[in-house]
């Protein structure tokens, strides 16, 4: 067991030796947790703190009492839970339609041979290189002209064809066996056939990975929704966080609970869903 | 031994992408090729090909028109030729944004590959529980947004905050971290570090562990200690990663937007007007060319940030791309 902790060093040292290199790197994991898990861990606390001891000098560390009143106030707000609730709805729609008009596409160029695919493939790879910010303004007067503002579709639409999913996707499927769609290929098996029967099913793990991507996009969006949105009802979650910082920045408390449980959501499928994104590293071909 | 071991056969099949990719080219096409498919190809790139066309090819292609005119809400646009740019080139707040950018950009780029090549370096040595343990809580902060980091770091920053708590500990501060011009761009790039670390490791650690172990087995016999082993193995067999990682980290961090509008809106005294600030504010700002003016600036800085994009990506996905 000692000597399987310590693979890189070679030591064939005793017993103690290994026992003393697993509880550095025993320490080590702690403290790097602690310094990295820090923040978040001060947000979810200073959701516990009353509104006076929250910045309360004499510093206190820890709340006088461990109260959910801030965490219970702020599900109660109904703007908050509404956000969260309409975030999520969009979040959820946004996931699914990008997963299904990427991967089409990331199909198509990947296993197809069409005339002009050379160009198609520059065409779609491009928007990689367009800042968001050098489109911003005229994709507001193209929404506004479309009379998108103000919907749940301006949040959605946008964003949905996406070029680096679409490459990340087409890099997967670029690596796929070429044998299964030839033998479907003479079982008389069209290519839509074969990508839903076949390159779908398969495409479980990656699915996730652009996925999380996709729904954090959408979930973490702030300037967009700020630009588009005013209805109240259509509040997104960080649109709302940034109101409730710059309207009532005083209530710390609230707005930490507030901030705790927007984050909750993609924390959760993080934890979830660890070992694809670990993996995911790898599908995407950087390394 | 290596932690990152795809078991599943989907994954199993990408894990050695990076050849693959390189080895594309002399393959490529995969394809059957007697079969053209012409009608479901473009059934099945249609919708992304027209979602892009509306809402990114033409929105580009619009802001690059406007850029030639000066527009007004009550009369005609009038042709203004180049003008504009003369305009963001002579503004000495377009070059101080720039400067704030770059300097964002120098705090956060190296320092969080330190960051990151420590942690990527910690993690590889580790057991494989302890290690898929470290994966996670690095992964953590980077799926924070960065309107929570805001909140969350304004918060700690605040004069009775946490943050002068420790530095009161050490006799020091209190500090007005954001209100004081000198300390506020520093006090940004601390949440940027902090969520831009997760991916900047996990990439490293895939490339570290790519790295075959005799390697460091025969320079530990040679006697070489932990920063030799780093300088001349870790770090030239990992270049093109470090270079991508640089490159990409470095157009992400000059064009950071969110962190600086949340946390004090460009202030104090422009200290924090990031190049992206720089044009959002004047997008909503009073003047009344203000908008041309802003459009222009996000297109002379997308020409550079978009350039340099497609260099790093030519450079990844060529054959140059060669490890070690």
């Amino acid at each position: 067991m000692s000597t399987a902790t310590t693979p890189v060093s070679g030591s064939k040292g005793t017993l103690r030796r290994g026992d003393r290199n697993r509880l550095i790197k025993i320490i080590g994991v702690v403290l790097i947790t602690l310094s990295l898990m820090f923040p978040l861990a001060w947000m979810v606390i200073a959701g516990f703190k009353g509104k006076t001891e929250v910045l309360r000098s004499p510093f206190q560390f820890f709340p006088d009492m461990w109260d959910p009143k801030n965490y219970i106030a702020i599900i109660q707000d109904p703007q908050f839970s509404r956000a969260m609730i309409i975030t999520f709805l969009g979040a959820v729609i946004f996931t699914v339609l990008s997963i299904a008009i990427n991967s089409m596409a990331a199909y198509a160029l990947a296993r197809l041979d069409f005339a002009l695919k050379r160009f198609w493939w520059v065409f779609c790879i491009m928007p990689m290189f367009i800042p968001g910010m050098a489109i911003l303004l005229t994709s507001f007067m193209v929404v506004s002209q479309l009379g998108m503002l103000d919907t749940l579709a301006v949040l959605i639409i946008p964003g949905v064809a996406s070029a680096v999913q679409m490459f990340f996707l087409r890099q997967f499927y670029l690596n796929m066996p070429v044998a299964v769609e030839e033998a479907a290929l003479i079982d008389g098996a069209s290519r839509w056939q074969i990508f839903t029967k076949i390159f779908v099913p398969q495409s479980a793990a990656v699915f996730v990975v652009v996925g999380i991507g996709s729904y954090m996009a959408y979930w973490n969006a702030y300037v967009w929704p700020i630009l588009t949105i005013t209805n109240p009802d259509l509040t997104q979650i960080m649109q709302f966080l940034g109101n409730f910082r710059s309207d009532r920045g005083n209530e710390w408390g609230l707005l930490m609970a507030g901030s705790t449980l927007a984050a909750l959501p993609t924390i959760i499928l993080v934890l979830f869903f660890q070992r694809y994104i670990v993996n995911g590293v790898r599908i995407s071909g950087i390394k | 031994m290596s932690a990152i071991t795809p078991t599943e056969t989907i994954t199993g099949q990408v894990a050695g992408v990076s050849p693959g990719l390189r080895r594309r080219r002399a393959q490529s096409p995969r394809v059957a090729k007697h079969l053209r498919s012409n009608r479901t190809a473009y059934l099945m790139i249609a919708p992304m090909v027209i979602l892009l066309s509306i809402f990114v090819i033409w929105p580009l292609i619009y802001a690059v028109y406007l850029s030639f005119f000066k527009i007004s809400f009550y009369k005609g646009s009038e042709f203004v030729g180049l003008q504009y740019y003369m305009f963001v080139l002579q503004d000495p707040k377009f070059w101080n944004s720039l400067v704030v950018g770059i300097e964002f950009a120098a705090m956060v780029v190296p320092a969080g590959m330190v960051i990151s090549l420590l942690l990527a370096s910690f993690i590889k040595v580790l057991s494989k529980r302890m290690a898929s343990f470290m994966k996670v809580t690095v992964y953590v902060p980077a799926v924070i947004s960065t309107v929570v980091a805001s909140v969350l770091f304004l918060f700690m920053y605040q004069d009775q905050g946490v943050i002068n708590w420790f530095l009161s500990l050490l006799n020091a501060g209190p500090v007005a971290w954001l209100n004081n011009p000198g300390t506020a761009l520093p006090a940004i790039a601390v949440p940027a570090i902090w969520l831009g670390l997760g991916i900047t490791t996990l990439i490293m650690l895939a490339g570290l562990l790519d790295i075959p172990d005799s390697y460091y087995e025969s320079a530990e016999l040679d006697g070489a200690g932990f920063f030799k082993r780093t300088f001349y193995i870790t770090i030239p067999l990992l270049k093109n990663i470090l270079l991508y990682l640089f490159v990409t980290g470095f157009t992400a961090a000059i064009q950071m937007l969110d962190l600086p509008l949340v946390m004090t809106n460009g202030g104090p005294v422009n200290a924090t007007t990031t190049p992206n600030l720089f044009i959002f504010n004047n997008f909503r700002g009073a003047t009344p060319y203000a908008t041309s003016f802003s459009l222009t600036t996000a297109l002379l800085l997308f020409v550079v940030l978009g350039l340099i994009s497609v260099l790093v990506f030519r450079l990844i996905n060529s054959d140059k791309a060669v490890d070690g």
